[in-house]
């Protein structure tokens, strides 16, 4: 048997030239840029000033201070914890229903992750022309059934935007969970089944005691990253709504957006996004840690 | 086979099946059907209180108009020249890198490619405030090359994590025996590695193809003329203003922008679907 050769210094040294390429565009694209952005936070930088000028935590006393910061705080809980969870829900039941022997079951699983495919200014209009005040379809079946007698404005209204732009998102994302659970299914112990159904056990049960401790990393996962990518969102709502009526929209994305992009107030939009990422760096610490196992056990 | 998971055959349990069923891809498939219903309707038809379900007098004016009163075709080519620029940068950097990582031993390693999957907590915005000046000072704000070269801020950390899942299970022992043969590295990764890898590097360059192309934030700030615009910008700024009412020209070219992505993807899906679930990503 050949005995395995050690690495030396020379091909060490090729591993890390390979790394170098995208070390770099990451220190130019990724790095530089946030760590920059994060250190705004503590500035006073606005289109007028030449330079940065350093104001220690004003930026924040001043973000504290202000209701609509606190307003985009509970728009941005809202909508992350509605869309996650209509998302997870609506996306393991689909994977369980799918998951049985049906006619066309492969053709339907690949068409539905059409929505996921769409560019967001698509899935925005989309769902704007649905949800449209005088001829969206949504309307007509709400009038149709004799639910509402008069036509719903939904996106001139501060609680209709919201559920339009939830559930657009939840459309967006429901096959990727979808696409996740039925992956996660098809590792299930088939005897596992059928001995809880030997016991007595019905469908419920089976879900519940066999299903879930299954899937659960699964779901945990599913949850993180729908979490991370919702607390993300921007294109989809900016186009629906431009964050209001009013506030109504306005999610740390779209606020961040608006103070740099638009009223070029930088040291400001960075202390939001501060706070912004350290929300997210919350919810992905489990996640992460996940990943960070991973690759150092490999 | 996936296991049984519902199997009661009591009329209530199948009917609720059925309904859930019912509502779910409903849910999925209805709002695109209706792009398309909408897209295939004249006017007149479209703009009523209660629409019809099946278009009677289906006609093509709305997509007539969609091209040639719009940028779109500008659009659409710009957004694939931006996007497959950007997936192939962004596959070629994170496949390198990745297998860098998984196959050889260097210090810091771990380190370096922790802190760039955990990278995928910054937020765009918050990276894009400090991206945007350093983009005005290389000359490349308002450049096709430029929003080509930033849109590998969306997909890099995730790329470099699928691949080097991926290469880390890939058998130490096929490295080995080439090299025991005499190869050189270089030679090892383009005559083994990577041929073996396509199926994973495929599945990458959808995945960041799919994040440009989809792309709205960056490509509203970092491009302003119109003639550079990608079909994010590109339909919301023709479709959403105060004054439009053009709904059957909307929905027809958000088909028509839809398209090229659909069709990749409908080619792709099988590499596609079992890369992504096997490294699980933002989405």
């Amino acid at each position: 048997m050949l005995k395995t050769r050690t690495l030396d210094a020379a091909q060490h040294r090729f591993g890390f030239a390979l790394t170098v390429p995208a070390l770099i565009a990451f220190l130019l694209l990724i790095f530089v840029p946030f760590a920059r952005s994060l250190w705004l936070a503590f500035n006073e930088y606005l289109l007028t000033s030449a330079e940065p000028r350093f104001v220690g935590l004003a930026n924040f006393v001043r973000l504290f201070a202000d209701p609509g910061f606190r307003e985009s705080w509970r728009v941005t809980g809202i909508f992350v914890i509605c869309t996650t969870s209509i998302t997870t829900l609506f996306g393991t039941t689909y994977a369980l229903l799918l998951n049985e022997p049906m006619r066309g079951r492969t053709i339907i699983r690949a068409a539905s992750l059409l929505p996921w495919v769409l560019p967001s200014t698509v899935t925005a209009l989309l769902w704007s022309w649905l949800y449209n005040g005088q001829y969206g379809v949504v309307n007509a079946v709400l009038l149709w059934t004799g639910l509402i007698h008069q036509p719903i404005f939904f996106l001139s209204d501060s609680v209709g935007a919201m559920i339009a732009v939830i559930s657009a998102k939840a459309w967006l994302s429901t096959p990727v969970v979808m696409l996740f659970v039925l992956a996660a299914l098809q590792s299930l112990p088939q005897e596992q089944v059928e001995a809880a159904r030997i016991d007595g056990a019905n469908d419920f049960h089976v879900i519940r005691y066999v299903v879930l401790p299954h899937i659960r990393k699964t779901l945990g996962v599913m949850i993180i990253l729908q979490a991370m990518g919702n607390l993300q969102m921007f294109d989809i709502i900016y186009a629906m709504t431009s964050g209001g009526p009013v506030r109504a929209t306005t999610v740390f994305s779209i606020e961040v957006y608006r103070r740099a992009f638009e009223n070029w107030d930088l040291g400001m939009a960075s202390a939001i996004g501060v706070i912004w990422f350290l929300t997210i760096a919350v919810i992905a610490i489990p996640y992460l840690r996940s990943m960070f196992t991973e690759t150092h056990g490999s | 086979m996936n296991p049984l998971v519902l199997a009661s055959r009591r009329p209530v349990a199948v009917i609720a099946r059925a309904l859930a069923l019912l509502f779910l891809v409903s849910f999925l498939f209805f709002p695109v059907y209706w792009m398309m219903v909408t897209a295939l309707k004249p006017n007149q038809q479209i703009f009523v209180q209660f629409p019809e379900f099946i278009p009677t007098h289906p006609v093509l004016d709305n997509f007539k108009r969609a091209i040639s009163q719009s940028n779109l075709p500008t659009y659409l080519v710009n957004s694939m020249i931006t996007a497959g620029g950007s997936s192939l940068l962004t596959t070629t950097l994170a496949a390198l890198a990745a297998y860098g990582f998984a196959k050889y031993r260097f210090s810091g390693r771990f380190a370096t490619m922790n802190i760039m999957i955990g990278a995928q907590m910054f937020p765009f915005a918050v990276i894009l405030i400090s991206l945007y000046p350093m983009m005005q000072s290389a000359g490349l704000l308002d450049t096709l090359t430029g929003l080509t070269i930033a849109y590998v801020v969306f997909a890099l950390p995730p790329a470099i994590y699928i691949l080097f899942s991926f290469y880390s299970r890939l058998p130490n022992e096929l490295i080995e025996a080439a090299r025991i043969d005499g190869a050189s590295e270089i030679a090892i990764l383009r005559r083994i590695v990577l041929p073996l890898s396509k199926p994973a590097l495929i599945s990458v360059a959808v995945y960041s193809f799919t994040w440009a192309w989809n792309d709205l934030l960056y490509s509203l700030t970092l491009v302003t003329s119109d003639n550079l615009r990608t079909i994010g910008p590109g339909l919301l700024l023709t479709f959403f203003g105060e004054m439009q009412q053009d709904w059957g020209g909307a929905m027809a070219a958000a088909i028509l922008a839809s398209l090229p992505a659909v069709i990749i993807f409908a080619f792709l899906q099988r590499f596609f679907v079992a890369g992504l679930t096997s490294g699980a990503v933002k989405s």
